[in-house]
């Protein structure tokens, strides 16, 4: 398989980045670690003009903090997520997730950025950044601009970015002392994108969770916020008969676009399954 | 895949079986629909842009009409070829019912899908058939809700036909459309009209599946 014939330009900078964008439009794609992009390139199911490499910006680079909040750039990779200190210490739900992204040669190529751009309702990063409660920044031509993550997320491979924008970067507000998170996902294979998968966040006291967001992958169109649930757990003490009504709040919430080997009614028990997992883990421990 | 959903349209059902034959309507709703063509009275063809996530694809659409009971409903089989990107064929079932506040549409569709895109958009045909389909019936309800009926002098020879986003690969959806198209408001001579167009139909469609069944 061979792609089209397409011009390529590797920029160096933000501001040739969206003049590029500004001039080609629709016709123009931009190329971070190209692990969706050269495949449907390949396949002839997408014929740019233009493939812009943002790869040589070195300011779309690196994660760092910056008083309360952890930085990561567009072009971090999905193993340097993994392996990023600052990452296990103010964000260890990104950490706790990593190793399900694809397989090892995909993690060393892929980005942070590409994926919430990409804003696949079954990736692993979407999913995480909306449980964290993050903002992406872009970059276009009238400046910054922040959207939060609850914002950012508007349909089927949709994102509120607009046509002229870049993804610079997330900002994730950093871990305090009482954080929790929980992750988890089921895959038919390891690596295979997850049927279903869950990733929550919270401030624990005592055995109560407060300010809880929980939020579904591979559910429907978007990561999918479970607001009712969250309510329903917001600062209570978890038991098992408060788990018991969560669950069954979760599966009634939720109405599951099947996939080809994936009926609703399974997505919905399986989403059941992995929410009893995770809490049962909070009230034992 | 498979497809079921139901949308209450603000208008009488007269007017929106009208809609579901009037092709510059459907053109209109049809998300990317580049252009539609009929090739006989109850055959059309559609050229629809999908943009889907990474997928810019073209898709060339054939859509055929059968079981056609105007103003109640039909049965559309369709199928589309997306070069080199891959292809889907299927079929849909629409059907008009009248309801407080408007007409209910309600439609199936069953679709398969081969190819690249079959391969690589398996995952997410639910999804995006399911966004495209909401994206045609709101378009839809606008047009129907905002504009006004239109009557069409009935040129009956000319069964309209839609050519749904069904016709592609990643977009199976919208069971759009329907087929032939009754005059809106059918008097006396049109009504005439009309029966011997649907009687002479009939027997055309007849002839032509005895002989695709000989051949």
């Amino acid at each position: 398989m061979k792609a089209a014939a397409f011009d390529y330009v590797k920029p160096t900078s933000i501001a040739h980045v969206l003049s590029l964008l500004q001039e080609y439009g629709d016709d123009a794609r931009l190329l971070a670690g190209g692990q969706t992009l050269m495949a449907t390139l390949n396949m002839r199911l997408s014929e740019p003009q233009l493939v812009v490499d943002i790869t040589a910006i070195e300011s779309l680079r690196g994660i760092r903090v910056q008083g309360s909040m952890l930085r990561i750039g567009a072009l971090v990779t999905h193993t340097e997520i993994e392996n990023s200190e600052l990452v296990a210490r103010y964000a260890p739900l990104l950490q706790a997730a990593a190793p399900h992204i694809a397989h090892r040669a995909i993690r060393n190529r892929g980005t942070w950025g590409g994926s919430i751009a990409y804003a696949d309702p079954a990736a692993e990063w979407p999913t995480c950044l909306l449980a964290l409660g993050g903002t992406v920044i872009a970059h276009g031509p009238q400046g910054e601009r922040r959207i939060e993550a609850d914002e950012f997320f508007t349909g089927l491979y949709a994102t509120a970015l607009r046509p002229d924008e870049l993804l610079t970067s997330c900002e994730i507000p950093v871990a305090q002392t009482n954080h929790w998170f929980g992750f988890s996902e089921l895959a038919r294979r390891h690596g295979d994108y997850a049927i279903v998968g869950v990733a929550a966040t919270a401030q624990r006291e005592g055995s109560a969770l407060n300010g809880l967001r929980i939020v579904l992958l591979g559910v429907d169109s978007t990561p999918l916020r479970a607001r009712l649930t969250e309510a329903m757990l917001q600062g209570k003490a978890l038991d098992a008969s408060l788990l018991t009504l969560a669950v069954a709040s979760l599966r009634e919430e939720i109405d599951p676009l099947p996939d080809l080997t994936n009926t609703p009614a399974t997505k919905r028990h399986l989403a059941g399954v992995l929410l009893q997992r995770m809490f049962a883990a909070v009230s034992a421990s | 895949m498979e497809l079921t959903g139901d949308i209450l349209i603000g208008a009488p059902r007269q007017k929106v079986w009208e809609g579901l034959n009037d092709p510059e309507i459907l053109m209109r709703c049809i998300p990317g629909c580049e252009g539609m063509e009929a090739t006989s009275p109850t055959e059309r063809t559609a050229r629809v842009a999908v943009k889907v996530g990474p997928v810019r694809a073209r898709f060339v659409g054939h859509i055929r009409m059968e079981d056609i009971r105007p103003g109640e409903g039909c049965l559309l089989r369709f199928e589309g070829s997306g070069g080199a990107a891959g292809m889907a064929k299927g079929q849909s079932n629409v059907e008009l019912s009248e309801e407080a506040g408007g007409t209910r549409l309600r439609y199936t569709a069953q679709a398969s899908i081969g190819g690249k895109l079959g391969q690589v958009g398996g995952r997410m045909i639910d999804a995006a058939s399911k966004q495209m389909a909401a994206q045609f019936f709101t378009a839809f309800n606008e047009q129907m809700t905002g504009v006004p009926s239109q009557q069409p002098a009935a040129p009956l020879a000319q069964a309209t036909a839609p050519p749904p986003v069904a016709a592609n690969a990643m977009a199976m959806a919208p069971p759009t459309a329907t087929p032939h198209q009754p005059p809106p408001k059918p008097m006396g001579e049109s009504v005439r009209v009309l029966w011997f167009f649907l009687g002479a139909l009939s027997t055309a469609f007849g002839v032509w599946i005895a002989s695709a069944l000989t051949s």
